[in-house]
């Protein structure tokens, strides 16, 4: 502790000198109360002793002004006086004096007052430089939301959320979200949603976000079917995050041309299928673990699959809105929800969902993230107008020729996902790249054919029948489980035909076919709209300028002019 | 959140009573760490009968504690579950992962 002594009289300095040495202070001195306030600044000490009677500026005098200098810490002004009368004393205290020791000294009164107030000073560092610390670390928390606010609000505005289909809101509970959205339409036209609760807030959330947006982005653009989106992001998750960490989500893909809606949830409230007469149709319960928790090889992204025969929204909530009406947390009460969804017009679904949480958050404040996706699931979105990669009149030039065959045997056809890893050789031919959504459908729906009917034997008119399309989808995921045997091959030839461009497409499987001549006659007779089988063969006739069956109808042609 | 621990036959059980949130992190580490490097504790059981709240933290901790019950060569199960708890841990199919007594 450095010690500022002030006193006009030689011997008096020296004995304060003296005993502050011998308690191991340092001493700097001052002859008088002008000396006292440029000492003051100059050796900035931690104590001062103050004599009041002195030349040119008394103590009084200096101990005020040394209060009225800037300074952050707290610096100690004892008077040291031969004035002892009791209103000395009381004057040195208001007039800024923490203490006052009257003279002639008392040698173990004044080293007693020195300890003391050394102990004061101390304690008063140590709050000091926690209370520093303390503020650094609010000033780094504070930050890093900052930042992590940046990340998720950049995460989330992407363009896919701008959906016609789609209305969502999203209130965070203080400083912003773990709650995750987004949007994006495949290369088909599949409107594919997610909604992700990630655990914690902040940084924490923004981390587990950062990779969940990139692989569900990245996969939805190359037309990957849920399953294996999700299979990724578990994977992802649970390579990164340490064990306590975790991320809730539901992922769905509303095919608006097929008239179905897939789902996969792990760890949230139940999506559900409201129709517009008000009925709940269908309702996904959580059949999984959250993301981020399974090993690669105890994940399961089985999905369920609706087909709507009628037009209806598709409703997917984070677990704060359900938890919302209780005011406590934790009741997983599904019920006001309903009947708030079951009980407003269509159109108005929406609104009333959003005013619904802004009246109850009005009286308590949310104790979670409240998120809320509304998907419109209409019946006559045109296939491909939602794109607008979309090529319609512009044609392109002249093409250097393509060639590509690949041949898959029944464990490829059975583990991998051919149309997706086809579609990302043939984005690497410039001439290709801005068709790949047309060629996406083409490619679907030809090689679907020739696995689905040619490899699995399913019949597609069983999708007609009341549940039917469940029914198909399950057999499909069972006979391509236990498939051992068959082969399908597919040959892309990209080339000038009479100075068109135009990629020719062959696909060809090793099943025993099917009467492709009676198929064409009854494809030539007109449709009542009402089946799902054929569907998909008759919207690649649209996009392509030909289409031929040969052999046993186990083979195709299709060529489409770019 | 209050934890009780008891010992008996090998089988350590953890009874929580109150809140079982973020702030009982610290409480229910050292409970668990305490049986984890008892080598009488072959099995711990995790008790909910008295649990009200549970939140998304209290999961994570689950998840941990599992995790390092498997490194111990012991073994995990979480009883009592009732309301809330048991609802919250069905949604998050905990069942899948943990091995539930009545």
């Amino acid at each position: 502790m450095k010690i500022l002594v002030v006193d006009d009289t030689p011997s008096n300095a020296k004995q304060l000198e003296m005993v502050a040495r011998k308690l191991g202070h340092e001493t700097v001195f001052a002859e008088d109360g002008l000396q006292a306030i440029e000492q003051y600044r100059k050796e900035q000490p931690d104590l001062i002793f103050m004599d009041i009677m002195m030349p040119r500026m008394d103590g009084i005098t200096a101990a005020e002004h040394i209060r009225t200098l800037p300074n952050e810490k707290w610096v100690p002004i004892i008077f040291f006086s031969a004035l002892d009368s009791v209103q000395d004393v009381v004057r040195g205290l208001e007039k800024g004096g923490d203490d006052y020791l009257t003279k002639p000294a008392n040698l173990s009164l004044m080293r007693a007052k020195i300890n003391g107030f050394a102990r004061i000073l101390g304690m008063q560092n140590d709050l000091r430089e926690q209370t520093h610390e303390l503020l650094n670390w609010r000033n780094e928390a504070e930050e890093q939301a900052r930042l992590g606010h940046h990340v998720i609000n950049r995460l989330v505005d992407a363009g896919g959320l701008r959906d016609p289909l789609l209305e969502w809101f999203n209130m965070p509970t203080a400083t912003f979200s773990g709650d995750l959205l987004c949007a994006a339409r495949g290369p088909d036209g599949v409107l594919h949603v997610m909604l992700a609760d990630a655990t914690g807030h902040g940084l924490a959330a923004a981390l587990t976000a950062l990779p969940l947006t990139q692989v569900f982005y990245g996969m939805v653009a190359k037309g990957f079917p849920l399953a294996s989106i999700t299979q990724e992001l578990n994977r992802k998750l649970k390579a990164i995050m340490p064990a306590d960490r975790f991320v809730a989500a539901i992922l769905g893909a509303v095919d608006l041309t097929h008239h179905t809606v897939e789902i996969w949830n792990g760890g949230m409230p139940p999506p559900l299928f409201v129709g517009e007469d008000g009925g709940i149709h269908k309702r996904w319960e959580s059949r999984h673990p959250p993301l981020g928790i399974l090993s690669p090889g105890a994940f399961s992204g089985a999905t369920e699959t609706y087909n709507y025969g009628h037009p209806g929204h598709l409703v997917i909530s984070s677990d704060g809105l359900v938890e919302l009406d209780t005011g406590a947390g934790n009741a997983l009460d599904m019920a006001p929800l309903e009947r708030l969804v079951t009980s407003t017009a269509p159109a108005a679904r929406f609104r009333a969902i959003q005013a619904y949480v802004g009246d109850v958050l009005g009286e308590n404040s949310g104790h979670d993230d409240i998120s809320c996706m509304l998907v419109h699931a209409v019946m006559d979105e045109a296939p491909l107008q939602a794109r607008p990669d979309q090529p319609d009149t512009v044609r392109s030039g002249p093409v250097s020729e393509w060639r590509l065959e690949l041949s898959w045997g029944a464990q490829e056809l059975s583990s991998l996902d051919i149309v997706p890893v086809v579609l990302g050789l043939t984005n690497q031919i410039r001439a290709l790249q801005p068709h790949q959504g047309v060629l996406f459908l083409i490619l679907s729906e030809l090689f679907n054919n020739a696995l689905d009917h040619g490899l699995l034997g399913l019949d597609s008119q069983a999708k007609d029948a009341e549940g039917g399309f469940e029914r198909y989808l399950a057999q499909r995921t069972a006979s391509l489980a236990s498939l051992n045997q068959g082969r399908i091959e597919m040959a892309l030839h990209l080339h000038m035909d009479e100075d068109v461009p135009v990629l020719d497409i062959n696909i060809a499987d090793s099943g025993p076919g099917f009467d492709f001549k009676g198929y064409e006659r009854a494809q030539a007779e007109p449709d009542d709209g009402q089946h799902y089988h054929g569907r998909g063969i008759a919207l690649v006739r649209q996009l392509c300028a030909d289409v031929a069956y040969s052999g046993s109808g186990n083979r195709v042609w299709a060529r489409y002019k770019l | 959140m209050l934890i009780r621990d008891t010992l008996v036959d090998g089988t350590a059980t953890l009874s929580l009573e109150g809140r079982f949130d973020f702030n009982s992190h610290r409480d229910f580490r050292n409970a668990y760490e305490a049986m984890l490097n008892n080598p009488q504790a072959r099995e711990i059981v995790i008790d909910f009968a008295k649990v009200d709240y549970l939140d998304s933290s209290a999961l994570g901790m689950l998840l941990l504690l599992r995790e390092k019950v498997d490194a111990a060569g012991k073994k995990i199960s979480l009883k009592g579950l009732q309301g809330t708890v048991k609802q919250v841990l069905e949604i998050a199919n905990f069942q899948r992962l943990f091995n539930i007594k009545p």
